[in-house]
């Protein structure tokens, strides 16, 4: 496990390959939800949740296309991080 | 986050067994797992809320961690205190003023990712101050 700081915010920036909606917003908040001692904030144009709220995330809006910055502080944000971007680029919203 | 203990469970009661199983059936998709039970309709699969149905929906969902109902209008919500008032200092169930959908979803995002009855519960609340876009 490499060493991260504490106190270290930790971005990453993608390009949805499908829209943020209800499944893949679902999955960040029990991401969240596991990791409780982190933050994972996520930054869509205008728009921003923090991933906990499933629902906040969803009302993002975020389409295909979108650039979202996902931003993660805590223990072990870099791998909170690579998950969160994980799950956005692997986001296939079959129906939503 | 242990595994020891089982998730809190969630009951949702609608006045249509099509609306709760659907609207079960979709949060339990995006909560990938959290144990959602449908109590809708009466005995006879007319629309209307049936105190037994909630009742053994309680049985269902509870998995020792508690259970949370969301009603979704009226009766659905005398229906509810009632089986409650009925299990009076049996049941860890809970009864909370939220939307259906939104409510169900938080709820069940929360339970799922191991969050206490208290804590499913709030999410619930908080889903009616989320803006649909």
């Amino acid at each position: 496990m490499p060493p991260s700081s504490d106190d270290g915010a930790v971005r990453r920036v993608v390009v949805l390959p499908k829209p943020l909606h209800a499944r893949p917003a679902g999955q960040l908040a029990r991401l969240a939800g596991r990791h409780k001692e982190n933050t994972i904030l996520l930054v869509a144009g205008e728009k921003n949740a923090n991933a906990r709220g499933v629902l906040a995330v969803m009302a993002m809006g975020a389409v295909t296309g979108t650039e979202v910055t996902v931003t993660v502080t805590g223990p072990d944000a870099e791998a909170v991080a690579d998950e969160a971007a994980d799950i956005l680029t692997a986001a296939e919203a079959v129906d939503g | 986050m242990t595994e020891g203990l089982g998730l809190v469970g969630i009951v949702l009661i609608s006045h249509s067994a099509a609306l709760a199983e659907g609207a079960a059936e979709l949060v339990q998709q995006i909560s990938g797992g959290a144990t959602v039970v449908p109590a809708g309709g009466t005995e006879d699969g007319g629309l209307g809320t049936s105190t037994d149905r909630i009742e053994a929906a309680i049985e269902d969902a509870d998995a020792g961690s508690g259970v949370l109902l969301i009603p979704d209008l009226g009766s659905a919500v005398l229906s509810a205190r009632a089986v409650l008032a009925d299990l009076a200092g049996e049941t860890t169930a809970r009864l909370v003023d939220a939307p259906f959908v939104e409510g169900a979803v938080a709820a069940a995002v929360a339970a799922g990712s191991g969050a206490d009855l208290d804590a499913v519960a709030a999410a619930a609340e908080e889903a009616r101050d989320a803006a649909k876009f």
